[in-house]
């Protein structure tokens, strides 16, 4: 059965030992992002800060799906259980969409603030890294939108919010997601955008978040699927929107047409603080709702392993299997040391040409804006194990027969590569790097042998030394 | 414990100093945006009834030195600017 919330997550993950109680004051100001990177970075346990500077009454949440163990417990699995096989699981449940349930009531409504008692500081919104552009309240939280046009699509995305004052926050929003293409259509009729703002939802409904069902579909259908159960959902009190019920922290407003304020910079999924402050839309806030002592929760986003790397893993490889599905393709990776950029996939050398033909299929679908760099290899290499792939880049990649770039693709503005005027206007270039072996060669005479211990003994002599393996000394 | 301020800019030559300029600048208490009008100043010196302004480059990188502020009044709302590329 899926987690109702992130409450009753956090006791499934103190049971597991993977959560740390902070019980004294941290000061939201560098010091709880600071120890939330650490934790990242030594591959420690979530935490939950019971005390928050300034926030009476506010707890805040860090990590809350920092490794994969957390992320498989988040599914009902087991904290051990492979990439590959979370990966797998979460395709198949993807697969399979289930519709939100709307409800009358939730504790999400537990305290309405509207008017003057709208105040976003109250939160202990965190000052992530120092330099960052403000206060981030939405970093791990997804915020939910509705087509202008009457197509009934309702777009969930994970997209970042700054606190301007009390009632504003800025944001940064790219043409090329989902919130963009709506935001498109509202500007040009020259009309606010509804939003809804979800912080602690439970933790699939916020995975979910992050998936990309793109235009027409819902991703809460898509989190319904990964719960294996629908989420129940309750009406906003000022925004014709919907969302969990059970989350700890609603915002509801309207992004301004038009209107541009200074937002940014702040450390992003890429490991860098990549674009700079600039001209970034405005979100008016005109209503909060939250549970009673509410649980902001925080992904303290930079270099990997974080959640940015892990629901990349998962939500864009999904993508990317859809995107080939009809293409001779054993397996599709996203390493989360890749932040994202980093597509790996292993074929069948079906017909000359099938690693272009796989980079095409990718930079054709959604990801083609997101993803530069796709590596395809034979299928003997296990593309969930980097080392295999790194191995594969350096001995079975023509440095010039096997690189394949393409200029004047589309990128975005936290593309680190990218010099300032192609991070304006999101202009990229991508790489194909194919470590495949030429359809051509002669498996007999031209391929040469894989020295491994599984490829280069006969298979007697492996079971030999196998069976004998602890008589050897070992 | 005296305010200070911070506000964000690459080229400092595009800070008029020693006249009223309306500037967007953070409260570094909590890190409210406030518009306001003001005077600003490199030097002390020049300023003397100024507050601490800090410096930080667009891409967050602070400036070693701070400037002076003297603010004369605030603006209500925010200060909108002309968005730069597609973002």
């Amino acid at each position: 059965m899926a987690f109702k919330d992130l409450r009753e997550f956090i006791e499934a993950l103190e049971k597991e030992k993977q959560l740390v109680r902070v019980k004294r004051e941290v000061d939201w100001n560098l010091e709880a992002g600071a120890i939330i990177r650490r934790a990242y970075e030594l591959e420690e346990r979530a935490t939950l800060f019971e005390k928050v500077k300034d926030a009476p009454g506010v707890r805040m949440m860090g990590g809350p799906i920092g490794t994969y163990s957390r992320m498989a417990l988040a599914m009902g699995m087991s904290a051990d259980t492979s990439v590959k096989e979370i990966a797998n699981e979460f395709d198949r449940r993807v697969s399979n969409p289930i519709k939100p349930m709307l409800v009358s009531k939730g504790p999400c409504k537990e305290n309405i603030l509207k008017g003057d008692d709208i105040d976003l500081f109250k939160f202990g919104a965190p000052m992530a890294h120092d330099g960052d552009g403000g206060r981030y309240i939405s970093t791990w939280a997804f915020i939910t939108t509705r087509d202008l046009e009457d197509t009934g699509w309702v777009n969930w995305g994970m997209y970042r919010q700054m606190i301007h004052t009390k009632n504003t926050l800025g944001g940064l929003i790219l043409p090329g997601q989902d919130i963009g293409r709506m935001y498109q259509k509202y500007e040009k009729a020259n009309k606010p955008m509804p939003f809804a703002t979800v912080i602690g939802a439970d933790p699939l409904a916020t995975v979910g978040g992050s998936l990309s069902a793109g235009p027409g579909e819902c991703e809460a259908d898509l989190a319904g699927g990964l719960r294996k159960e629908p989420i129940e959902m309750v009406k906003c009190e000022t925004v014709d929107l919907e969302v969990p019920a059970h989350a700890e922290l609603i915002i509801e407003g309207h992004v301004l047409p038009k209107v541009r304020v200074e937002e940014g910079p702040f450390g992003e999924y890429t490991g860098f603080r990549t674009s700079p402050r600039a001209p970034r839309p405005v979100y008016e806030v005109t209503c909060i709702t939250h549970r009673n002592n509410p649980i902001l929760t925080v992904s303290n986003m930079g270099t990997p392993v974080d959640e940015a790397d892990i629901v990349m893993t998962l939500c864009w490889r999904n993508e990317a299997m859809r995107a080939v599905k009809s293409l001779p393709v054993v397996e599709v990776a996203m390493p989360a040391y890749g932040s994202g950029h980093m597509v790996v996939v292993s074929v069948e050398r079906a017909y000359s040409g099938v690693a272009i033909h796989v980079a095409n299929a990718i930079w054709g679908s959604k990801l083609g804006y997101l993803v530069p760099f796709v590596v395809v290899v034979d299928k003997d290499v296990d593309v969930h194990n980097l080392g295999e792939v790194v191995h594969a880049i350096s001995t079975k990649c023509h440095p010039v027969r096997g690189v394949h770039s393409r200029p004047n693709t589309p990128g975005h503005a936290l593309m680190p590569f990218l010099d300032f005027e192609e991070r304006l206007w999101g202009r990229a270039a991508n790489l194909l790097l194919d470590c495949t072996w030429p359809v051509g060669w002669d498996p007999n005479i031209e391929i040469p042998p894989k020295a491994s211990f599984g490829n280069i003994f006969p298979k007697e002599i492996q079971e030999k030394v196998v069976a004998n393996w602890e008589n050897y000394g070992f | 414990m005296a305010k200070e301020y911070d506000t964000f800019v690459d080229d400092i030559s595009t800070l008029k100093e020693g006249e009223e300029i309306t500037i967007a600048v953070r409260e570094t208490d909590i890190y409210k945006t406030r518009v306001v009008k003001a005077i600003v100043s490199s030097s002390k010196e020049k300023l003397p009834e100024g507050e601490v302004m800090w410096m930080r480059y667009n891409r967050g990188y602070l400036r070693p030195e701070p400037w002076f502020i003297k603010i004369n009044q605030d603006v209500p709302g925010l200060l909108g600017k002309k968005a730069i590329g597609d973002n």
